[in-house]
């Protein structure tokens, strides 16, 4: 039925079994709505935070996704930027996959946006943001380039929906879709300057907040050190995520779909970017200690408390980073699939890991010493939210991948067995 | 002009050019700003012309000034007044909350309500004035014409000499009804105390602010004791007296109060030996000839082994208190240690001023007799009675008595039996009102026809709450003069709700403990916002519906006019002070005793006067006049009281001393029984229940007259209620013992029932002892209260106070189970 | 990051006797009176009911009977070096900089919520629920200060009502200057012990600068650098050591 809708060359289960695949993420998405509903009917008190955790679950989705959207940008800015002339030999393996992830930062971002606008108590006053700007609040900084950087996206997104095959068929959206395809290293530029900012910023949301120490940090000129640390992360991440969700898409379609050594490379760039991101995070992690930390008369161990106990910064230093360093950086390993996307994996929940814990853990740790430790778990409507921008992401990333032709190589790595008729008005191939 | 394609662009582009430049998007951005803050729910409070009042807070007896804030006809905030002479400023968080009093209709009877289902099932049928007081009338008629008036009965809360507690009493009186009962009350005791051992009926009236160290027996002189306003005024101004000159106060309590925490000096006896720790201090200054010789010597009776009239020999304090309370011995009891007993006593021997104070809690509850009285032979000793910084002896003050009520032959009649309570009887001797009596009396048939309950709510503010409300539901007619709908107005067959405080005129007499004559009147502030009607106005039409003799006794048109009639006095007195101006304290004047009366040319400029300051006080008092001051047979201050002696052999008439006592509940034999000494508590110990139960009072809980106002909640901490539960306290060590920790579900048991609560873990209370506060476990009011923790005095042991007859609530053994 | 000049120049602040406050918690209903704080139906929500002012009881930490308790009441700090200033990105919250207190514009405040997490006081109080006066309470909301509605933060402003109706009164007469007990806040004005003095920390002639130069006298956190202009004054040492963090062996106690 919606054949006609399928790029060229390539094959596509039938509707009925991408319809049952789809419902599932229908379902969470659902799910997602009524809880956005109730929270804006009924405000706030949906969740389960309070004056202790005023941010939970959705802020550390939001730093999250953000993070692991760094892949767009970031692939963007090799491909596009650096790709031509230091990265000449990759330049394929880049094209390869830097579809697949812009589609992903979209869907990052977009999912962020609109968990942002559920968190906010007003959110029919989220723009004051813009009208009342405050120059001085890293949020600003992050809500002005998230937002532009969204629009960013959405026009690297553009030409790679408008050359859906019905779609190119209207004249002006192909020429539309190929002029902006002209200027995408433009469009690159500006993402890669505003991604730089805004995963910053998020990281200096946290780095500035001087009244909790957990999470305060000297750093350079306005910026704490976790501004740059956010950035190493999420380029770190952000690669190993592409990589992830390109390695699921292939075991769900049971197709390959990019090169196995455009794999590798991916694997490389975030197992590198891990590595020194580590070293960044150690020498940090040890500065606040000898620092910040006595500073505010504190020790160490005063910022781990059951249930956040240190078995946290364990985990994600020792387990959820060095690890993955060492599996993604050392050629042995990563050319088993099994140790790269183990890699891959370990390396994306090791920067979850670490937003969750700059997020939550700052807030748990009282400052005053007479105050209480409180823990916190989000309610249905939370994860409601959160799971729900999670079936979004998969129905789009499984629409695009579907109807729009977003990994080049496929055609080419997937030779088609005609068994069938040719369809020539549709041009698609069907299986009979 | 042809609109073809390039024009039609032109046009809107110069369009959309042109109004960016213009205000218009600016202004509708701004609109939207606007309107995104236009939330219909969120009340805009109205505008007005805002106004300032000065009155009195009513809401308990300690009578503080009080300013209210109007905006238009509406009260929007409360505040202190510095100019008033009890609390000068400061005031407690209930009466700071007094608005939500009168404005949470939730909790607010709007007009006269008839019951319509089972009592209890809050089932109502509004009425009408005429009716409601037709109904009423009618009944206390029929009650009179059967002969039996005494059959109509009042439990009142009112101040006992309030104007309101005195048509009540009066139209009792007048109907032929002995039974008058008022709530029990600590200020019973310590009135007891001051006529067994100073024959005075006069106002308890405690120099606190020229004293310069206070030996507080439990007082909790900051936990809402007393006049609340006076008592934290008090302390701010004693610690503002620096380091050095500020007032030394030592707190003996079984746990760490607020008042035992900001205290100099802390002692922690086992609950209920207070009076052995009082002896023990008295021993050490007998022993070291520390007290006061001129005023044993001259002006008391008992101090020395002395020989009466008969030539029988009596035993002397002193050697009583040297014989039995040696420090060592008060160790054993109380388990304070001897050496701070003797540190305390002599402190007490060398400070200037020193005042010795008894009354638990809020001094709110009554107190043992023997106990009170072991506390008042300390001030006695130190001759500290009448001296500035002393226990004062006070007059009354000079109102008017109204014109003699009338008593016709059946009002003679009744006022003749016996009083359903028990109290005057020779059994009680010093009871004026039994109110577990009462109600035992009644659960078993009630003797009482129709009940009037004004300005209390014995259901939840009596120990043993639940014989109480057993006893309610035996009674034919009970009629409620509440403004709220409490506990108690949910069992009446008739509301005949009340103003609340900032809608009416009450007076208040002589305001809890205070040191010198003042006369509080409230006025309204507002006018009244619902159908309700002045319990004082009630009473009186009443009495005119009732007819012949009772109309006769009410003659005035209505309340303001039966209150001026008595304030007349004050005119006629001379002298008094009714517009607090200048900025010396009232108790900074006393000594000097001039008064800086206006001379107010009439009694109707003096009663304007009053009306609009809220008060009439004489700022003067004349110290010492021993042999005035005291009024017992000997003319002295009794150590050993005849009085009591009187009433003991009264009691006897006809049969042995030792049944006597023991019917009495006195244990102890001979001289001791007329003296302060220390009575073991009745065996409370029982295997079964090892623990000590011990409520305990707060000042931002309002545990009496009215429900906790919802700002007052805010106060409270979430270790003391959360959600539903209520938190009692413990010791870390004794709730190991039973394996609780912070935060542990435990069912409370003892003998008389049983509570759910959590714990709280605190090292400052007492290992051994449970601690609870008063004032939760609601089932009446609104969400606000209904429902929230528990009410102690559901499983609290009532326990008769020996003499005194008074309900006892501190020696109640429970035991803790977990769940 | 010192956003002003704190040495000259009108600083409003606040000292707290600890040693008299007896944690009667008058300062709180007369702060919510003053101000139209909302009520829950469950106040023992201590995580989402809004108190603008809170006190905290603190102990010393000893067994029965040497255990000793003090209450802490804890208003807006209002900080002369915010943490939750700069962070607001709809500049919802600002510091005056002619008295140096942090204000709270309701109306433009989003719901965010950074500004929580960068005070360390908890001073500041979300509105999780839409605001509620049942039962006809909303008859005694004060007209001088604006409820708020849901999804906003609000905290303690100084009772900045109160300074504009002092303003109004000397612009009247003609004054620029404001006198010591003309602008107390309604907290400072109900405690029934005078637990708590107001005034301008830079003036002389304000019984505050004078206060806060008493060798008992801190204040919370100092160590943080955000410079509270609240006050607290305490012979206990074990007090002084609970307002803030100290390493062993860093905390002197009071010869
Ligand atoms: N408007 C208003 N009125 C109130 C309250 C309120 O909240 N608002 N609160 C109520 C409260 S909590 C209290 S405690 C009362 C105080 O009221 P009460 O305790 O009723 O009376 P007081 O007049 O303060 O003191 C009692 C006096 O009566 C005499 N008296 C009472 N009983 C006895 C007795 O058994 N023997 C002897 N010899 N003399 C006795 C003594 O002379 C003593 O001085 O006020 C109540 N009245
Ligand atoms: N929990 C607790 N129990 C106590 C005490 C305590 O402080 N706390 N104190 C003890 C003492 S000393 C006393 S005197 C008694 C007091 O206890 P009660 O005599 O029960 O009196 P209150 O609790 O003062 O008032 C009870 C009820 O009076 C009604 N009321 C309040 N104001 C008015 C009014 O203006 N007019 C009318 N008609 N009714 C009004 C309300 O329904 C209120 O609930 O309780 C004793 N028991
Ligand atoms: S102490 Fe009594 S009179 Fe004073 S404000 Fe409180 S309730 Fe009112
Ligand atoms: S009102 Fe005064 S004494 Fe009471 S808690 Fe507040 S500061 Fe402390
Ligand atoms: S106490 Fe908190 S809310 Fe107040 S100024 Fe300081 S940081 Fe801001
Ligand atoms: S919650 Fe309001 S005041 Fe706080 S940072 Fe966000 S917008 Fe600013
Ligand atoms: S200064 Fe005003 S706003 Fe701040 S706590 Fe005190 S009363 Fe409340
Ligand atoms: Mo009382």
């Amino acid at each position: 039925m919606d054949l006609a809708l399928i790029p060229n060359g390539v094959q596509r289960c039938s509707l009925k079994t991408f319809t049952s695949w789809a419902v599932l993420w229908i379902v969470l998405i659902v799910w997602g709505l009524v809880s956005a509903f109730l929270v804006f009917w009924k405000g706030l008190n949906q969740t389960n935070m309070n004056h202790y955790f005023a941010f939970g679950l959705w802020i550390v989705f939001d730093l999250s996704l953000i993070a692991l959207g760094a892949g767009a940008f970031f692939t963007g800015f090799l491909t596009h930027i650096i790709g031509g002339i230091f990265l000449y030999p990759f330049r394929d393996n880049l094209r390869a996959v830097v579809n697949a992830a812009v589609v992903i930062g979209f869907i990052c971002y977009s999912a962020a946006i609109a968990m942002l606008g559920v968190d906010i108590g007003q959110p029919i006053r989220g723009w004051f943001i813009f009208w009342h700007a405050n120059v001085h609040s890293m949020l600003t900084e992050v809500s002005f380039c998230i937002t532009a950087y969204l629009g960013v996206l959405t026009i690297e997104y553009l030409p790679l929906i408008l050359s859906n095959r019905k779609l190119k068929q209207v004249p002006e959206f192909n020429i539309f879709g190929n002029t902006l395809h002209h200027i995408v290293a433009l469009f690159a530029a500006v993402g890669t300057f505003l991604s730089f900012f805004h995963q910053g910023s998020l990281g200096g949301m946290f780095g500035v907040l001087f009244g909790r120490p957990f999470a305060f940090r000297e750093g350079f000129f306005i910026w704490p050190w976790t501004f740059f640390l956010f950035i190493h992360s999420s380029i770190a991440a952000g690669p190993a995520f592409t990589l992830l969700c390109i390695w699921v898409a292939q075991k769900a379609t049971g197709k390959q779909l990019v090169t196995r050594d455009t794999f590798t490379l991916l694997a490389k760039i975030s197992g590198w970017l891990l590595a020194t991101y580590m070293i960044a995070k150690i020498a940090d992690t040890i500065g606040w200690a000898y620092g910040v930390v006595p500073r505010a008369g504190l020790s160490f161990m005063d910022f781990f408390q059951a249930p956040y106990g240190v078995w946290l910064i364990i985990a994600e230093i020792g387990i959820f980073g060095i690890i993955p360093a060492i599996i993604l950086i050392t050629p042995k390993y990563r050319e088993r699939e099994n140790l790269l996307v183990i890699g891959a994996l370990m390396n994306v929940i090791g920067i979850v890991l670490n937003r969750f814990i700059v997020t939550i853990q700052t807030l748990a740790i009282p400052v005053m010493p007479f105050d209480r430790f409180m823990t916190y778990f989000p309610t249905w409507q939370e994860w409601g939210i959160a799971f729900g921008s999670i079936g979004y992401g998969i129905l789009i990333f499984s629409l695009s991948y579907r109807y729009l032709p977003m990994f080049p190589q496929e055609p080419e790595l997937n030779p088609v067995e005609v068994l069938g008729t040719v369809v020539t008005d549709s041009g698609a191939i069907k299986r009979s | 002009m042809e609109l073809d394609r390039r024009n039609f662009i032109k046009f809107v582009a110069g369009g959309v050019g042109g109004t960016l430049l213009s205000p218009l998007p600016w202004k509708l951005i701004d609109d939207i700003a606007i309107w995104t803050q236009n939330w219909s729910w969120v009340p805009t409070p109205a505008r007005g012309k805002i106004s300032h009042i000065d009155t009195v807070c009513t809401l308990c007896s300690g009578a503080c000034g009080i300013t209210v804030r109007k905006v238009g006809d509406r009260v929007v905030k409360i505040e202190g007044r510095e100019d008033y002479p009890v609390n000068r400023g400061g005031i407690c968080p209930l009466g700071m909350a007094g608005q939500q009093i009168l404005y949470n209709e939730g909790i607010r009877w709007k007009a006269p309500m008839k019951r319509l289902g089972p009592r209890g099932s809050n089932r109502w049928k509004e009425i009408s004035w005429i009716e409601a007081i037709d109904t009423v009338s009618t009944r206390i008629r029929g009650v009179r014409q059967s002969g039996n008036p005494e059959q109509v009965a009042a439990i009142d809360g009112n101040q006992s000499r309030s104007s309101v507690a005195l048509l009540i009493r009066r139209l009792l009186e007048t109907v032929g009804s002995p039974n008058y009962l008022v709530m029990p009350g600590q200020e019973h005791t310590s009135a007891m105390v001051q006529l067994l051992m100073q024959g005075s009926d006069g106002p308890v009236a405690l120099d606190l602010e020229n004293a310069d160290f206070v030996l507080s027996f439990g007082c909790g002189l900051l936990d809402g004791w007393g006049a609340p306003g006076r008592m934290m005024h008090t302390w701010g101004e004693w610690v503002s007296r620096g380091p050095k000159e500020r007032t030394f106060v030592v707190q003996i309590d079984p746990r760490a109060s607020d008042t035992a925490m900001k205290a100099d000096l802390w002692l922690a006896p086992l609950p209920g030996t207070e009076a052995a720790l009082a002896l023990g201090i008295a021993h050490v200054l007998v022993k070291e000839k520390l007290y006061h010789k001129e005023f044993i010597e001259g002006h008391s009776l008992g101090f020395d082994d002395w020989t009466g009239q008969k030539g029988i020999t009596h035993r002397g304090f002193s050697s009583l208190v040297l014989e039995k309370y040696a420090p060592r011995d008060v160790e054993n009891i109380t388990g304070v240690k001897a050496e701070l007993i003797i540190r305390v006593a002599r402190k007490f021997a060398a400070a200037r001023a020193p005042i010795a104070v008894a009354g638990r809690g809020k001094g709110l509850l009554p107190g043992g007799l023997y106990e009170h009285m072991a506390v008042h032979a300390l001030n006695a000793l130190r001759g500290r009675i009448n001296k500035r910084g002393g226990a004062l002896v006070a007059g009354n003050l000079p109102l008017s008595d109204w014109p003699e009520a009338e008593r016709d032959s059946a009002a003679r009649d009744g006022l003749e039996r016996t009083r359903v309570d028990g109290a005057g009887t020779p059994h009680y001797p010093f009871a004026r009102s039994l109110i577990h009596r009462f109600s035992e009396s009644i659960r078993t048939g009630s003797p009482i026809d129709t009940l009037f309950i004004c300005s209390a709510n014995p259901i939840h503010t009596v120990p043993d709450s639940r014989g109480i409300e057993e006893a309610l539901k035996a009674v034919p007619f009970i009629v409620s003069l509440s403004p709220f709908k409490d506990e108690t107005s949910l069992m009446a067959d008739m509301i005949l709700p009340d103003h609340t405080h900032l809608e009416k005129m009450t007076d208040i007499v002589w305001p809890t403990g205070i040191q010198y004559p003042l006369y509080a009147l409230s006025r309204p502030v507002v006018r009244p916002i619902y159908g309700t009607r002045h319990s004082g106005d009630v009473i009186i039409s009443l009495a005119k519906k009732i007819g012949g003799s009772v109309a006769r006794s009410f003659p005035w048109k209505n309340f303001e006019e039966a209150v001026k009639q008595r304030a007349k006095g004050l005119y006629d007195a001379g002298g008094g002070e009714s517009s607090p101006e200048g900025s010396v304290p009232v108790w900074k004047r006393l000594a000097k005793g001039q008064s800086q009366s206006k001379g107010h040319s009439s009694f109707q400029s003096l009663w304007e006067d009053i009306k609009t300051s809220g008060c009439w006080y004489i700022p003067s008092h004349s110290f010492g006049r021993w042999t005035e001051a005291f009024q017992t047979p000997s003319g002295k201050f009794e150590f050993y009281s005849s009085a009591i002696e009187a009433a003991v052999k009264n009691s006897s008439k006809g049969g042995s001393l030792d049944t006597t006592l023991q019917e009495l509940g006195i244990r102890a034999r001979g001289d001791e029984v007329y003296m302060p000494h220390y009575e073991k508590p009745g065996s409370g110990a029982d295997k079964g229940y090892p623990l000590h139960l011990l409520p305990i009072e707060l000042i931002n809980l309002a545990s009496g007259w009215i429900g906790n106002p919802p700002f007052l909640n805010k106060t409270l901490f979430d270790y003391q209620l959360k959600g539903s539960d209520l938190f009692i306290e413990m010791n870390p060590k004794t709730a190991a013992e039973y394996g609780l920790s912070e935060g542990s579900r435990i069912i409370l048991r003892s003998r008389r029932g049983e509570l759910r609560a959590r714990t709280h873990l605190f090292d400052g209370a007492m290992p051994g002892v449970v601690f609870i506060p008063v004032g939760l476990g609601h089932t009446a009011y609104d969400r606000y209260l209904k429902g929230k923790g528990a009410n102690p005095y559901e499983i609290i042991e009532r326990v008769e106070d020996p003499l005194s007859g008074q309900p006892i609530w501190w020696n109640t053994r429970v035991k803790v189970v977990k769940i | 990051m010192k956003s002003k000049d704190n040495a000259t120049g009108t600083r409003y602040g606040m000292v707290v006797d600890l040693d008299k406050c007896i944690g009667c918690g008058v300062c709180v209903v007369a702060c919510s009176s003053e101000n139209n704080v909302s009520v829950l139906y469950d106040e023992s929500d201590k995580t989402r009911n809004i108190s603008w002012l809170k006190i905290y009881r603190i102990t010393n930490g000893k067994g029965f009977p040497e255990t000793e308790a003090v209450y802490l009441p804890r208003p807006c700090m209002q900080c002369d070096n915010p943490p939750c200033v700069p962070v607001c990105p709809a500049t919802a919250t600002r510091q005056d900089p002619n008295t140096g207190t942090v204000s709270q514009i309701y109306t433009r405040c989003i719901g965010c919520r950074y500004c929580m997490a960068a005070c360390p006081y908890h001073a500041r109080d979300f509105n999780w629920y839409d605001p509620s006066f049942p039962n006809g309470m909303d008859r005694y909301l004060s007209p001088e200060v604006s409820p708020r509605m849901r999804g906003v933060v609000e905290k303690c402003t100084f009772c900045h009502h109160r300074l504009m109706r002092a303003k109004a009164k000397a612009y009247a007469e003609g004054r620029r200057d404001i006198a010591q007990d003309e602008y107390i806040p309604a907290c400072v004005e109900a405690c029934p012990t005078k637990a708590i003095t107001f005034g301008d920390l830079n003036n002389p002639k304000h019984e505050v600068s004078a206060l806060i130069k008493s060798p008992y006298s801190f204040r919370l956190l100092e160590r943080l650098g955000t410079e509270p202009k609240v006050y607290y004054l305490s012979t206990k040492d074990w007090v002084r050591r609970m307002a803030d963090n100290y390493l062993e062996g860093e905390f002197i106690d009071r010869p």
